[in-house]
């Protein structure tokens, strides 16, 4: 049995909401598996992990576990069926912009052809474990699909198991735990050894009794050494973004601009820990457990679903019809975005798709009331911060604090004039990454020039300095000759 | 107990109908202190105030309806008509929302974006421009008019008999030669059924309970009415060693716009400052100024002129008073970026 205590969280978030969790809705079926689609798309520059290449050309045979896809960070994507690669062409996406980009389309067969990996025997060592997590395209799975790998530092202390899905809706972690809990735990097992991290952290909201009695048998059953301290966190959004979960569990405050990584600290969603477990065995990612929910689909349920699945196939999953529904939001309510062609293929991210009606109330002018700063998780001023957005000044913005916001979307919430102020965080933020890149690139260029007027300096240096030696030479060599002629005569 | 919820009202239209409500108790206690010419000024101030929004609005090609539906404009009309004094002829009334709705806030872009409190704005340009019916219209609560004398004065035949300086200005002149005890003979004061001033305790006590109710429901902050009601009380009490020379606490608290002004005034969001402890800092601006001008200035009343100030100073304090963002080592002081 490994050791454990599970602690109430002594400390408050700042901020945050109260929404309706209508988590309800989904978690009254039973998890299922889709059957495999007709067709199964796969972005080549979206998949998570960075732009990439794809690895099959038109007509190749792929096998489930078929690396398609090598991203610019390292991560592989693979086929999550067997079939016959159909088309590389641009189609809609499961992403927030909705322009069309490459992707790769797979007809899956009947076959059951598996192309995995060999399992990894203990002991390995972190370099190992990070060569697997590129190899199974192991990425954050809560949503960020940042690739997991590049958290894992030796000057870790503490992993964090983000079990508090704080977003309304959402259910999939939930269930997760419920269904996968050995994996989960023996993945952050594992991770910890590898590593060297003594302590593991779940912080989980309290409104799940089910996961954590499934997380309590799991850990009674379990042999690790590693020592498990569960977190009962109040139900309140945004808990669960990854700053405000470190503070939560631990009192620390990542700093401004730096990772959680950087203080020591490394927070993983349930499934991605899942997923390394599994990738340890041999098997890369290739489904998913994706909430579908939302008052507009008539069964609302939890599916494993194959990557790659589109999202007509997903809502049909659900006994709706998807030419019914308009459109729906990939993610939560509050964090996520709104799609409308359902012929794009899930992603590694798509931890929900939400169908709901929603009136949308006509805006009106800010009258600094103040709501959206009494419930920042960072204790920003988003009234302020909005005002600098909309007169174009994006670097007053930055002043007021913009790049602290965690675009959490709780002001929406509050907002009495129905601003839609986390968009414009969203694109305010955008922006700022967009001129921290370009300005990068611009000083690296002038590195480079100057790097290369000093080497031509330093050569017409050389030359000239060459050129004097020779000029001495050859004076030398005259005036010994001169002497010489002088001597004999 | 009353529910408390746990956000402010979800739709501007909610917050400008919940400060109306919480006005309401101030209404009814003015009426029946001052008599019918308050009611007459808020009907006048109302029609006035949606009269000139509709036009400002047609003439800035802006949709009509959602504006003059949400309450604001009609919010601005009541604070005015409340700051007005009760005798007022109609003329007075409809100069001062026109001005309180046109310059104050349509001038710089309508609902949001006016830099200074609309009412203040009006009741400062009638001050200053109608000094004789700004300073002597004010109703004696101990002989209000009743309805016919009202609308005599409304349509501007008002008369001595019910109408005189108010409590403030009888300290800034009829009291200066006096002592504290001789003051308390005044039947203002002598005839005080809660032992301040007669009539005008009731007024406050009432505009008391309807922000007590708007800190309640979220629609203010108490940063606002704390920073300037302990401003006053402070600062008038350490004045007031000498009891016979100096205007006591309890006047400066009560017989003004002190406790309206606290809770209806200064919480504007629009033109005061935004964080919490910017509020208390605005606040306590307007408190010092408030006293200054009461004990040192021309004019019997303060609050407009130190609210107007204030707003000036709003930017400012928002940018001193950030709260410290999580991550960071300090909160950010002073501006930045170029805007």
């Amino acid at each position: 049995m490994a050791e454990y205590q599970i602690r109430r969280c002594d400390r408050h978030l700042t901020g945050g909401i109260h929404p309706e969790t209508h988590k309800q809705l989904s978690t009254a079926e039973p998890c299922e598996f889709v059957d495999t689609p007709t067709r199964l798309l796969f972005p080549i520059h979206f998949s998570g992990g960075g732009p990439g290449k794809a690895l099959v050309g038109v007509g190749d045979p792929v096998a489930k576990g078929t690396p398609i896809i090598r991203c610019q960070s390292g991560i592989v994507h693979v086929a999550s069926r067997a079939g016959t690669v159909l088309d590389v062409t641009d189609h809609a996406m499961t992403h927030p912009s909705p322009e069309q980009s490459a992707c790769i389309v797979i007809e899956p067969n009947a076959s059951d052809l598996q192309d995995y990996l060999s399992p990894m025997n203990w002991p390995f060592d972190a370099k190992a474990l990070r060569e697997r997590a590129i190899e199974a395209g192991i990425l954050g799975l809560g949503g960020a699909g940042f690739p997991s790998f590049k958290k894992w530092s030796n000057r870790t202390q503490t992993l964090i198991i983000n079990a508090a899905e704080c977003e309304p809706y959402l259910t999939a972690d939930d269930t997760l735990i419920r269904i996968d809990t050995h994996s989960m735990i023996r993945g952050a097992c594992l991770l910890s050894r590898t590593l060297d991290i003594q302590t593991i952290v779940i912080g989980i909201e309290d409104n799940k009794p089910e996961a954590l009695q499934a997380i309590e048998g799991a850990l009674k059953e379990s042999r690790s050494d590693c020592f498990f301290d569960i977190v009962l966190l109040d139900t309140k959004y945004p808990s669960g973004s990854a700053r405000q979960l470190v503070w939560l569990t631990l009192g620390i405050e990542v700093p401004t601009g730096s990772r959680s990584v950087e203080a020591g600290v490394i927070v993983h969603n349930p499934g991605t820990l899942a997923a390394l477990s599994r990738a340890i065995d041999g098997k890369p990612i290739t489904d998913r457990i994706v909430t579908l929910t939302g008052e507009s689909l008539t069964r609302p349920k939890n599916v494993i679903a194959p990557i790659g699945t589109p999202i007509s196939h997903l809502i049909e999953a659900t006994d709706t019809n998807p030419q019914s529904l308009h459109s729906v939001i990939v993610g939560g309510p509050m964090m996520g975005y709104r799609i409308t062609d359902f012929s794009a293929g899930i992603t590694k991210t798509t931890n929900c798709l939400l169908a709901r009606e929603v009136e949308i109330q006509p805006e009106s002018p800010c009258i600094r009331c103040g709501a959206c700063a009494t419930v920042c998780p960072v204790r920003l001023q988003p009234q302020q911060m909005v005002a600098a957005l909309k007169g174009e000044a994006l670097s007053r913005a930055i002043h007021e604090g913009l790049g602290d916001c965690i675009e959490c979307a709780a002001c929406n919430a509050v907002c009495p004039s129905n601003i839609p102020l986390a968009e414009w965080f969203r694109r305010g933020r955008f922006e700022m990454k967009e001129n921290a890149r370009e300005h990068q690139q611009a000083s690296i260029a002038r590195e480079r020039f100057e790097a290369r007027n000093t080497r031509l300096e330093r050569l017409a240096k050389e030359q000239e300095a060459k050129r004097a030696a020779r000029k001495a030479k050859s004076a030398d060599a005259l005036n010994k000759a001169r002497k010489a002629r002088e001597e004999i005569s | 107990m009353m529910h408390r919820p746990a956000y402010p009202p979800r739709e501007t239209r909610l917050v400008m109908r919940s400060v109306l409500i919480a006005l309401l108790p101030g209404i009814v206690a003015m009426s029946i202190v001052f008599g019918a010419g308050v009611l007459l000024n808020l009907a006048t101030a109302i029609v006035t105030a949606l009269l000139s929004e509709a036009l400002c609005l047609k003439l800035r090609h802006r949709s009509i309806q959602p504006r003059l539906s949400d309450w604001s404009v009609v919010l601005t009309g009541v604070l005015v008509a409340l700051s007005l004094p009760q005798a007022a002829p109609w003329w007075l009334t409809i100069a001062a929302t026109a001005s309180a709705v046109i310059l104050g806030k349509h001038l710089y872009g309508g609902l949001g974006q006016n830099p200074v409190n609309p009412a203040m704005l009006g009741y400062a340009l009638m001050l200053i421009s109608a000094p004789v019916a700004m300073t002597t219209l004010w109703v004696d609560p101990l002989n209000p008019p009743d309805f016919a004398a009202a609308w005599m004065a409304f349509i501007g035949h008002h008369s001595d008999a019910y109408t005189g300086a108010t409590t403030l200005e009888l300290y800034q002149s009829d009291f200066r030669a006096l002592t504290a005890l001789e003051a308390k003979q005044y039947p203002l004061f002598a005839k005080a059924q809660l032992g301040f001033i007669y009539g005008y305790e009731w007024v406050a006590l009432a505009y008391l309970i309807g922000g007590l109710w708007l800190i309640h429901q979220r629609v203010i902050s108490w940063q606002t009415p704390v920073g300037l009601l302990a401003t006053l009380l402070v600062i008038s009490a350490f004045f007031s060693v000498d009891p016979d020379t100096a205007t006591p606490v309890w006047v400066h608290l009560i017989a003004g716009a002190g406790i309206f002004a606290a809770f209806f005034i200064l919480t504007d969001p629009v033109s005061g400052a935004t964080s919490p402890k910017g509020r208390l800092w605005f606040a306590i601006g307007v408190g010092v100024l408030t006293y200054t001008i009461r004990t040192y200035g021309q004019y019997p009343d303060a609050i407009a002129f130190s609210v107007l100030m204030m707003n000036f100073a709003a930017p400012m304090i928002d940018h001193y008073t950030r709260p410290r963002i999580m991550g960071r080592e300090a909160s950010i002081k002073g501006p930045g970026g170029q805007s």
